[in-house]
């Protein structure tokens, strides 16, 4: 069953966008509130599309708007559907990361600001599973939930020009992955060699919201031998469940 | 095919942009000015999604190795066809081994070159918008030669097209109120509707941030999704209005979101161009 999340406001943004918040705090029951209602409306009423954050729903309409309260009065009846939505099952996916120095410019650093050994930080970074909330930032960046307090540590001051892809991140109360190099301000802690995004693929994706992540340790000889599988598309990543 | 001989300060290819992938973070791009691009491929007898030239504030040197129909839309970059000048908005014939020379944006900024057929280059995720990362290249930065579409247009003679063409000089941007311009005060809501505003140096498909800032005590928000024409508030006062190579979430306050007009309006002005704000009425 799914717990409706009744409370939130409906702007109209453009007169063919509205927005829906929610007040509350972001939460896994919210997130998973949030699914469900954006597939009931993704069903229900004529969209191009419709686009998630922590605590928002962006909705593009076919047609105008005209009467807000007429879509406030629409979304309301739609929350009754959403209860008897079936929930979806979150996929739960290994991201292999090597912890390795070479790979890791600012472990040490991090480590040393937030008093543990390296290797505290690699256990503390592995041990429980990563909640993806939505994408956004750059194609195929998941904002992850799950971060342990004790690795909270804000950005850098000066943000790094060229962030190399598949870096793993902290910054602030947050983990990622840069899925392509770009420029960034987190400290960087270990490195994928998967892709987490190709736009050759269908999906370009494999990880969607409500999806589970688990960062996994491994060898920077591992790390040679899944890079080169991943550039020559023969690595799958499989999900279990 | 055409040849891009010199590619002038900042030309990409482009189209109506990416509608369907925001979800798994990608862009929306396209013409930064939708309505010359469109009235581009209009003149030509284009689909309108057709691929064209995006050209900013200096234009490049293109050599067409077919004949076929041009068309010139947006600012006027003072065209020259084999060094005789050539009008904007209006069909124009080419022939094989012709030149076309575009020069500094004499109003606006960008300039769209749209061909009969229209570009006919990679598409990636249903576009042809060149952007960083998906598509090989992310702007054209070299000699390059670009295949065209097969087209049979030819133009119509005596037939006028009722065109609307940008207001260049206009300097009112229409805006809807966003999401956390109620909690701003009287003062700073009337600041930012009587205040001009000038465009800053970091103006780009991105993003235009403009120089004058808004003192505020806005409370940071969760990340949320925002679109081209945003306008947000950083916590040092800079205001951003996201332009159609912007992310697709943000985490900075929403004052403003601009009209569709409103955004193809800003897309033609120039860093120290000014600008100002007029607040309409939220749809009830």
């Amino acid at each position: 069953m799914i717990t409706i999340h009744s409370n939130f406001r409906v702007i109209a943004l453009l007169p063919k966008v509205l927005l829906l918040e929610w007040e509350e705090q972001p939460s896994e029951k919210l997130l998973e509130f949030l699914l469900s209602y954006k597939a009931v409306i993704e069903k229900q009423i004529k969209v191009t599309r419709c686009v998630m954050g922590y605590q928002s729903l962006m909705v593009h309409l076919l047609e105008d708007i005209e009467k807000l309260d007429w879509w406030k009065q629409h979304l309301n009846k739609l929350l009754i559907k959403t209860k008897k939505q079936k929930q979806r099952k979150g996929k739960h996916w290994n991201i292999p990361v090597c912890y390795d120095l070479d790979h890791a410019p600012d472990l040490a650093t991090l480590a040393n600001a937030v008093q543990k050994s390296v290797e505290e930080v690699i256990a503390l970074h592995t041990q429980k599973p990563y909640r993806i909330y939505f994408l956004g930032f750059l194609p195929g960046f998941l904002y992850l939930c799950g971060l342990d307090k004790q690795l909270h540590f804000p950005r850098k001051e000066k943000p790094l020009l060229e962030v190399p892809k598949g870096s793993i991140g902290i910054g602030g109360m947050q983990t990622g992955i840069y899925p392509n190099s770009s420029p960034g301000g987190w400290h960087l802690i270990g490195r994928t060699p998967l892709s987490l995004f190709d736009a050759k693929l269908q999906p370009p994706c494999f990880a969607a919201p409500g999806d589970w992540i688990s960062f996994k340790s491994i060898d920077s000889k591992t790390f040679e031998i899944i890079d080169k599988q991943s550039n020559q598309g023969t690595y799958q990543i499989k999900p279990y469940d | 095919m055409i040849e891009i001989l010199q590619h002038g300060i900042y030309t990409s290819i482009q189209d109506m942009g990416r509608f369907n992938h925001q979800c798994i973070g990608v862009p929306l791009s396209g013409a930064l000015d939708q309505q010359a691009f469109r009235i581009g491929n209009q003149l030509l007898n284009n689909p309108d999604k057709a691929a064209a030239l995006e050209c900013t504030v200096k234009g490049p040197k293109i050599r067409f190795h077919q004949n076929t129909y041009i068309a010139l839309t947006g600012a006027d970059m003072r065209a020259q066809l084999n060094g005789r000048r050539v009008s904007s908005y209006t069909p124009i014939e080419v022939h094989e081994n012709d030149e076309l020379e575009l020069g500094k944006a004499q109003n606006g900024c960008r300039t769209y070159l749209t061909i009969a057929g229209g570009i006919k280059t990679e598409k990636i995720l249903g576009s042809r918008s060149q952007f960083k990362g998906l598509t090989r290249e992310e702007r054209i930065s070299k000699k390059i030669l670009l295949p065209i579409g097969h087209s049979d247009f030819k133009p119509v003679k005596g037939v006028h097209l009722r065109i609307p063409k940008t207001a260049f000089h206009k300097k009112t941007i229409e805006v809807y109120p966003g999401p956390e311009y109620p909690l701003l005060d009287k003062i700073q809501q009337k600041a930012l509707a009587k205040n001009k505003f000038s465009i800053s140096k970091l103006n780009n498909r991105m993003a235009y941030q403009l120089n004058q800032k808004l003192q505020h005590q806005l409370p940071q928000i969760w990340t949320a999704p925002v679109l081209p024409g945003t306008v947000q508030c950083t916590p040092d006062g800079s205001l951003i209005i996201l332009m159609q190579d912007a992310q697709v979430t943000g985490g900075y306050p929403r004052l403003f979101q601009l009209t569709d007009e409103a955004l193809h309006l800003l897309a033609q002005k120039q860093t120290d161009d000014e600008v100002q704000f007029s607040i309409l009425p939220s749809v009830e």
